[in-house]
């Protein structure tokens, strides 16, 4: 699914890299979770591997493809779900995934068949016709969900999907992802609320300062580090130092 | 193909839900347009057909006096006022019209001028009766200075003054040629000679064997047009117009990156400048519908309101190419203000601003030619005033594609420097 390899990336006017040779591979079709403290990296390498960032070098593999030579061949395969609400506020969010469907080359009956399709699914079909900024929380980011579905990727990419929404709009956020992991997509998950991460992923990499701390599943990491949560792992691992 | 479409459709989506925007930026210049076109009607007229009113006081009573006056009501621009309110008007009640203001310019002929420009052409006519050998003499003394007294309004402008001080000149030495002549044709006559001006001599005739007759440049245009309030203004206030299209534009990018929605196209496959040439096109054809709508203002409403219709050219598709043009200009800087700067509170009054200062500085407020020589050059680094005279040259100078294709390329320069500069600073952004 994903194979990262020393991958380096110091923005301009930064006084530290944001990446210091990260590897991970993620192998097969699973849901990966990508964790980390603040600035540990994780949105850094969420924007690398969508093609948003280009790394000062390394490599990058999504779904074999290579990142440096086949950005088009990736971004066709996965869907992107942004930590901000990527949709245009003022619009209805039939109308942003109408214009979203069309970007991706899906035809009149396919956005609407596939519109229809999840707006039921996330509960939003009734507000079909409601602009976005009249959503509340948990509404914008199942709407921002839809966006990066619409032309069925094989590997979904959230960052941060579940941050301030309530528990029954996060409830359903976690059933869609196993479900649509069912049925054979991959996923790879940021997340900041680790017991979350700990239902969902089969596969688990904890960076900080750019680089891979350790990577494993849950169960593995907890019995190795002796821990009874996977909270209890990050801390042991990255320290209770509060991150900026 | 099916990208682009999709953007402008968006475009037009994102537009009309804000419906008060579409009003204003449709209604403001509209507003503006009108109002600058009835302000600056007068002063344009002043150097046109507008009528000034010349209190005229006349203490000498003599030839002269009556012969200028004769001359100074021929031109229609003057109309001489010789009382005020049912009572002759007087040296002290002149000058103190003019010092109020009631109106701008006073001439007083004092006494003895007649006598004085006599005594003159009397000097002039012995001098010539002797050189040629006539005897006698025409009665003459020494010469007193004599001066023809004129009071202006403090506020008159500049080139009011010299329009009337020309004309009076004019007159004067008219006025004073026919006397010596008239003069010199009595020395002769009464040197013995026959020298008295045959019947069907007419000294009128003869003084203006040689005159003056403004053409056309253009010997093959059907309509030769002067400038006006409209033939500026409504070109001028329109391009200004237009070119507050960066607001929108600047404020929608600031907002898209702000919110996210930019990363989102960012994230879908194939060449953003499909998007990009989209969400510009949505905007070119916005200006460009602003435009017209402006001129059709000046073509339309401005006439209802006592002004002239607005003439434009005899050329519509190269009136339409530099349209297209103008707002291609327009729309670039709006992406270069928007990449620019990191909110809509910076990148809002700077742009707005902006657009006043490159407004000012290329010709919109007033004409480029009354500008001072160190600001006519500076003109040429404002795309307004490259758009600005492209227009005037299809409307006044009934101009074609071939006499206006420099301005438009310096105009498409200006587009690419501002895409450029948009490109490298996101691309920038984003390392």
């Amino acid at each position: 699914m994903l194979a990262i390899s020393q991958l380096y990336k110091t923005y301009r006017q930064a006084s530290e890299p944001s990446l210091s040779g990260l590897t991970i591979d993620f192998p097969g079709n699973i849901i990966a979770g990508l964790l980390g403290p603040n600035g540990a990296g994780k949105t850094t390498t969420i924007s690398i591997l969508c093609g948003l960032v280009k790394a000062d070098s390394g490599s990058v593999k999504v779904l074999g493809y290579d990142i440096a030579e086949d950005k088009e061949e990736i971004k066709k395969r996965i869907g992107v779900v942004p930590q901000s609400i990527a949709l245009y506020p003022t619009l209805t969010v039939t109308e942003n995934l109408e214009y979203i469907g069309k970007l991706y080359g899906l035809t009149n009956a396919a956005i609407r068949q596939k519109t229809g399709r999840y707006l039921h699914l996330f509960g939003l079909e009734k507000s079909a016709h409601k602009a976005i900024r009249h959503f509340s929380g948990g509404m914008k980011r199942r709407a921002n969900i839809i966006a990066a579905l619409l032309h069925e990727p094989r590997l979904l990419i959230l960052d941060e999907p579940t941050a301030g929404v309530d528990v029954q709009s996060r409830n359903m956020i976690l059933q869609f992802l196993k479900e649509y992991h069912g049925q054979g997509h991959s996923i790879l998950y940021t997340s900041h609320l680790l017991e979350e991460a700990q239902q969902l992923c089969n596969e688990i990499a904890i960076i900080d300062h750019g680089k891979l701390v350790v990577k494993g599943n849950p169960a593995e990491l907890m019995e190795k580090n002796q821990c009874s949560s996977l909270e209890q792992v990050f801390l042991h691992l990255t320290g209770y130092t509060v991150r900026d | 193909m099916r990208k682009i479409i999709a953007t402008l459709i968006n475009e037009f989506r994102l537009f009309r839900k804000d419906l008060a925007g579409v009003a204003l930026l449709f209604l403001m210049p509209l507003v503006l347009t009108i109002i600058m076109a009835l302000i600056q009607d007068a002063p344009f007229r002043e150097y046109q057909d507008i009528r000034f009113d010349v209190l005229w006081v006349n203490k000498d009573n003599g030839r002269l006096a009556e012969k200028m006056k004769d001359g100074l009501m021929s031109i229609p621009q003057f109309r001489l006022v010789s009382s005020y309110e049912n009572k002759p008007l007087d040296e002290i009640k002149a000058r103190e019209l003019v010092q109020s203001g009631t109106f701008k310019i006073a001439i007083i002929v004092p006494e003895g001028i007649t006598a004085e420009v006599v005594n003159s052409a009397n000097q002039v006519a012995n001098d010539m009766g002797k050189r040629l050998g006539a005897a006698g003499k025409l009665p003459e003394r020494e010469t007193r200075s004599a001066n023809l007294e004129i009071y202006f309004d403090p506020v008159t402008k500049q080139a009011m003054k010299l329009s009337l001080l020309n004309a009076l000149d004019k007159q004067l030495t008219k006025v004073q040629a026919e006397m010596i002549m008239g003069r010199l044709s009595d020395r002769m006559n009464s040197a013995g000679g026959d020298s008295s001006p045959s019947p069907e001599f007419d000294l009128q005739q003869k003084m203006q064997a040689v005159s003056i007759k403004e053409f056309s440049a253009d010997r093959q245009s059907k309509v030769n047009l002067n400038t006006n309030s409209v033939q500026h203004n409504v070109p001028a206030w329109a391009i200004f117009g237009l070119f507050f299209i960066i607001i929108p534009i600047a404020g929608n990018t600031i907002r898209e990156r702000e919110e996210g929605s930019l990363m989102r196209i960012r994230l879908i496959p194939g060449s953003y400048f499909s998007i990009l040439f989209g969400r510009l096109s949505f905007y070119v054809l916005l200006g460009v519908a602003q435009f017209y709508g402006m001129l059709l203002a000046g073509w339309a409403i401005l006439p209802k309101l006592g002004l002239p219709h607005l003439y434009m050219g005899q050329a519509p598709l190269t009136l339409l190419v530099t349209a297209m043009v103008i707002a291609i200009t327009a729309t670039a800087y709006g992406v270069c203000i928007g990449a620019l700067f990191q909110t809509p509170n910076q990148a809002l009054p700077f742009g707005a601003i902006s657009i006043v200062i490159l407004s000012a500085i290329g010709g919109i407020w007033v004409p480029v030619e009354i500008l001072p020589a160190g600001l006519q050059q500076l003109a040429k680094v404002s795309p307004l005033h490259w758009a600005l005279d492209a227009i005037n040259t299809i409307f006044l100078r009934n101009g074609g594609l071939p006499a206006v294709w420099t301005n438009l390329a310096i105009l498409l320069g200006f587009s690419a420097v501002f895409v450029t500069i948009a490109g490298l600073v996101e691309s920038g952004r984003q390392q």
